[in-house]
């Protein structure tokens, strides 16, 4: 592709002064932006560098969180009108260069590069009329349908056709040179001369015109449009958290901090300031979110923009005097908070999330203000936290009755057994609740079974202090954590096994920041490697379908996907089903993560009972509900008992299918 | 207005209580203790008037032994704004504990004394209405709301099917049966404040308080009997069952 030299290039100056007014209004926009964003408490996100680069390749140019189910059609369209822009972004360097001082860029006049441009602008305008009709006809409910959105759409439709039009006029009229076959569609214009005689050069000339000015004109509306997540998408991705998924970050000497958590927007780091410039406002994350599924007030891509907005707003003023007053982050921190209560932190919006947006950790954020400096967490959390600080468990149940299930199994204590490999870290769901109670002996008998050598701590055991981290109380949360890594000491353990998926996901992810690093497995990783082994002799008992259902913290968190699976297809008689649509990466929460399981859930449907329509409406034929933690258990069956289907679908742990099959 | 909460340092209720070796009290070692739960809803009470009118102060003390700081940390934590302690290692007869607080509160000199009603390890329920007898001060029992006026306060009681509210002049005592909201969660800055508060002491013998009074004396302890297993009733139709379980109900658990 070529553009007009000598007859034109009196225009170059006017083309440069326009190039000059264009590209300055955006960098002085975006300099703004980034002044706004230096506002945020300062974080650091240049660990896993080559990580980083990865992501870049993967995530940004590989569009890999656009192509996903539900998506790909959408997301196909997308990746095409993505990889056009950076295709067609080197025809329009090679324009303004030529244009201003007329030179080509090398291999700009090549047949593959014509080629190249031509195919993409058809495939970026095929795109655009996708979205345009799916914008107009099919908006999905959470898709934040505004006039940016159509402006851009339109820019970027008058950008292709101006193309295609100044190159195929321009072939027609001679302008550009020959030698090579013409483009495809541009082509079109040649053969079957639409433009006559003179008129193909007037159109070349005011189409090559419109099609920079509004290169130029794009380049200064981008910094104020979603779309400029084209840029911001980049840095976006390269700082996403590179730490697990399921770690909090820690407030580091804390009791030595005034101020903790978000409640001003300078409370929050740059990163997630810069996650809301990134926002493309997509709606993704809210079409995954459980708590918005089921009427909850939250809204996670409304937390996203609401702190964009306010950012926004108050940038300037705070630019001028740091020490301005700030409205607390938009308005939950004061008068709605129960929109950042809803959180079960499942992870489902990160997870959807094309462009890596971190939701939990603004919403835990505020969260800690909320119940480390106002003291304001809902009252039954609070009961949690008081029961976790005096007796070790959020249930209250009385601290030296911990290792009561395991006593007439006997099982022995590190105090007992100190030459143990394993510690199994029971967690409080099977120490006090009788149902899991269930559980931990399953385990305990398929560890003897296996001749794996474990105890546990018995009294000495505490709660993990996943529940008071993810409510906000960080502090109780360290001191919880400290307790337990002082005890591992004592024993000197190395290796933890978890039936818990809180525990495991806390253990393993979040005590290395407080010093303790183990070699963490969840029961079910131990028993598929058990079962790899053939530690474990397993029979039948019977044909039945059994469905499984993710748990978030050991899903999505931590990526265990395929080792609980692997465990119900090694279990002969047992048909595995999935509660498709949503399994995998887009499982359904049972509810219960994030401390809701202490919390009351008073507005909308429950989240449990959701998940149990879910599994009917699958009709899998499942007779049994198998997951691998004691929340989802005790939400699932609540959820069946609250449904009546309690005879029809009966919710179990895959240890306890193990367990019952066990021959060894 | 100033409120002063005498509180007592119990076993939390979370603990599993057993016998000590003697027989006569329980075992201590290694338990958790907290702010008896009505003592709480005292400290609840009074923080709800700092909140409407901050330029209240909310005094706490305690007669006991010195681990019975932790409990003046815990509400110091809450947001009341001084604390001090007796030191009284050995039983002292709960008149005498009254005559302490008097002492005390002679001192301070507060505008409204509210106690939990009673401590939830004995459960007497004493020292209220004794200090208020001491004091010689006006004493509404089990109240659910306070509400200072001029000069003197209105208190609330909960009574079958409504409310009393009773108009007490200043200073004035009441011991406390709820408050309306759930005693709060302490704040972070406020548990870091607390920890590094003075807590002025005193030991009870420098108070110079008659140490005379009856004192009940625990003659043995035991643990209540074990519950034995339940019944289930499952076989026959719901008639039948139900036949059974009257029957059940009037011959062997005698309730009917």
């Amino acid at each position: 592709m070529t553009a007009p030299t000598g007859a034109f290039f009196p225009g170059g100056a006017i083309l440069l002064a326009l190039t000059i007014l264009g590209f300055g209004a955006f960098f002085w926009r975006a300099w703004r932006l980034y002044r706004f964003l230096r506002l945020g408490r300062p974080e650091a996100r240049l660990d896993h560098p080559w990580l980083r680069l990865r992501d870049e390749l993967v995530i940004y140019l590989g569009q890999r969180k656009l192509l996903k189910r539900p998506y790909y059609a959408r997301g196909l369209a997308h990746a095409f009108i993505f990889w056009g822009f950076l295709v067609i972004t080197i025809g329009t360097v090679d324009l303004l260069a030529n244009g201003i001082a007329g030179f080509h860029l090398p291999g700009a006049g090549s047949a593959v590069f014509a080629w190249t441009i031509d195919i993409f602008a058809v495939l970026v305008l095929g795109s655009i009329a996708i979205a345009l009709i799916r914008r107009i006809f099919f908006a999905p409910p959470r898709m934040h349908v505004a006039l940016d959105g159509y402006v851009i759409l339109g820019l970027i439709a008058i950008l292709m056709i101006t193309l295609l039009v100044f190159e195929g006029a321009g072939l027609a009229a001679g302008n550009l040179e020959k030698g090579y076959t013409p483009p495809p569609l541009a082509g079109l214009f040649l053969r079957s001369s639409v433009f006559p005689g003179e008129s193909s050069a007037v159109v070349f000339y005011w189409a090559w015109w419109l099609h920079l000015v509004t290169v130029l004109a794009f380049a200064a509306y981008l910094p104020q449009s979603k779309h400029l997540h084209i840029v911001t998408t980049l840095p976006n991705v390269f700082f996403r958290k590179q730490t697990p998924r399921g770690a909090l970050g820690l407030i580091d000497d804390i009791e030595n901090k005034e101020t903790f958590g978000a409640a001003t927007i300078r409370d929050f780091s740059w990163k997630q300031l810069l996650d809301g410039y990134t926002c493309t406002e997509c709606g993704r994350c809210s079409d995954n979110c459980p708590a918005l599924a089921t009427g909850k007030p939250l809204d996670p891509q409304k937390i996203v923009l609401d702190v964009r907005d306010q950012l926004l707003a108050e940038g300037r003023a705070l630019l001028k005097d740091p020490k301005a007053a700030t409205k607390p982050p938009a308005h939950w921190v004061e008068s709605k908070p129960e929109e950042l209560w809803a959180c079960t932190t499942c992870a489902a919006c990160v997870e959807a999330c094309p462009v890596t947006i971190e939701h939990i950790d603004k919403i835990v954020d505020m969260r800690r203000h909320l119940t480390l400096m106002e003291g304001a967490a809902p009252p039954e959390a609070q009961r949690a936290m008081t029961n976790i600080e005096r007796s070790g468990n959020p249930w209250g149940e009385p601290r030296d009755t911990r290792g009561d299930w395991a006593k007439e199994l006997g099982v022995p204590t590190f105090a007992e057994n100190p030459d143990a490999e394993y510690l199994y870290f029971v967690g409080c769901a099977a120490s006090v609740d009788r149902r899991n109670q269930r559980v931990a002996r399953a385990l305990v008998a398929i560890l003897r079974a296996a001749n794996v050598s474990f105890a546990i701590l018995g009294t000495e055991e505490t709660c993990n202090g996943d529940p008071a981290r993810r409510i906000g109380n960080e502090y109780l949360w360290q001191l919880q954590a400290q307790q337990n890594i002082a005890t591992f000491s004592k024993y000197g353990v190395k290796k933890v096994i978890a039936s818990c998926p809180h525990c495991f996901n806390t253990i393993a992810n979040e005590y290395p920041q407080l010093g303790g690093s183990y070699e963490v497995l969840h029961a079910l990783q131990l028993v598929d490697r058990l079962l790899g082994e053939r530690k474990l002799r397993i029979g039948s008992d019977g044909q039945e379908i059994v469905a499984y259902h993710d748990p978030c913290y050991l899903g999505r968190h931590n990526r265990i996907y395929d080792q609980p699976r692997a465990v119900l297809d090694a279990l002969p008689g047992i048909q595995r089903a999935e509660i498709a649509p949503h399994h995998r990466e887009r499982g359904f929460c049972c509810g219960a993560g994030g401390g809701r399981m202490w919390m009351e859930e008073k507005v909308g449907e429950r989240v449990n009972h959701r998940r149990i329509d879910q599994l009917l409406a699958a009709k899998t034929g499942a007779t049994k509900v198998a997951s691998g933690c004691p929340f989802c258990l005790i939400m699932l069956e609540e959820g069946v008992g609250a449904k009546g289907v309690q005879e029809q679908v009966r919710p179990v742990d895959v240890l306890e299918l193990v367990a019952g099959r066990l021959q060894n | 207005m100033k409120i002063l909460i005498p509180l007592k340092q119990v076993p939390d209720s979370t603990v599993r209580v057993s016998v000590a070796p003697d027989g006569k009290s329980i075992k201590t070692e290694g338990i958790t203790w907290s702010i008896s739960p009505y003592d709480e809803y005292a400290i609840e009470m009074a923080l709800e008037r700092k909140d409407d009118d901050p330029s209240t102060v909310v005094s706490v003390v305690t007669v006991g032994p010195a681990r019975s700081r932790d409990a003046l940390r815990q509400a110091l934590a809450m947001g009341c704004d001084d604390a001090s302690i007796v030191i009284a290692d050995e039983a002292i007869p709960p008149v005498a504990i009254a005559r302490a607080l008097a002492k005390v509160i002679e001192d301070a000199k507060p505008d409204l004394v509210l106690c939990g009603k009673q401590a939830s390890d004995d459960d007497q329920g004493f020292i209220g209405p004794a200090l208020a007898e001491v004091l010689g001060w006006p004493h509404v029992a089990t109240i659910t709301k306070a509400v200072p006026a001029d000069g003197s306060v209105e208190l609330w009681r909960e009574v079958e099917g409504g409310h009393e509210v009773w108009t007490a002049r200043l200073p004035a005592l009441a011991t406390v049966h709820k408050s309306e909201k759930e005693p709060r969660y302490p704040s972070l800055p406020g548990i870091m404040k607390a920890k590094k508060k003075e807590i002025p002491e005193r030991p009870f013998t420098a108070l110079g308080v008659d140490s005379s009074g009856p004192m009940l004396e625990v003659l043995s302890m035991e643990p209540p009997p074990a519950r034995g297993a339940g019944k289930i009733l499952k076989d026959g139709d719901p008639r039948h069952l139900a036949d059974q379980l009257a029957t059940a109900l009037r011959d062997e658990a005698k309730v009917l």
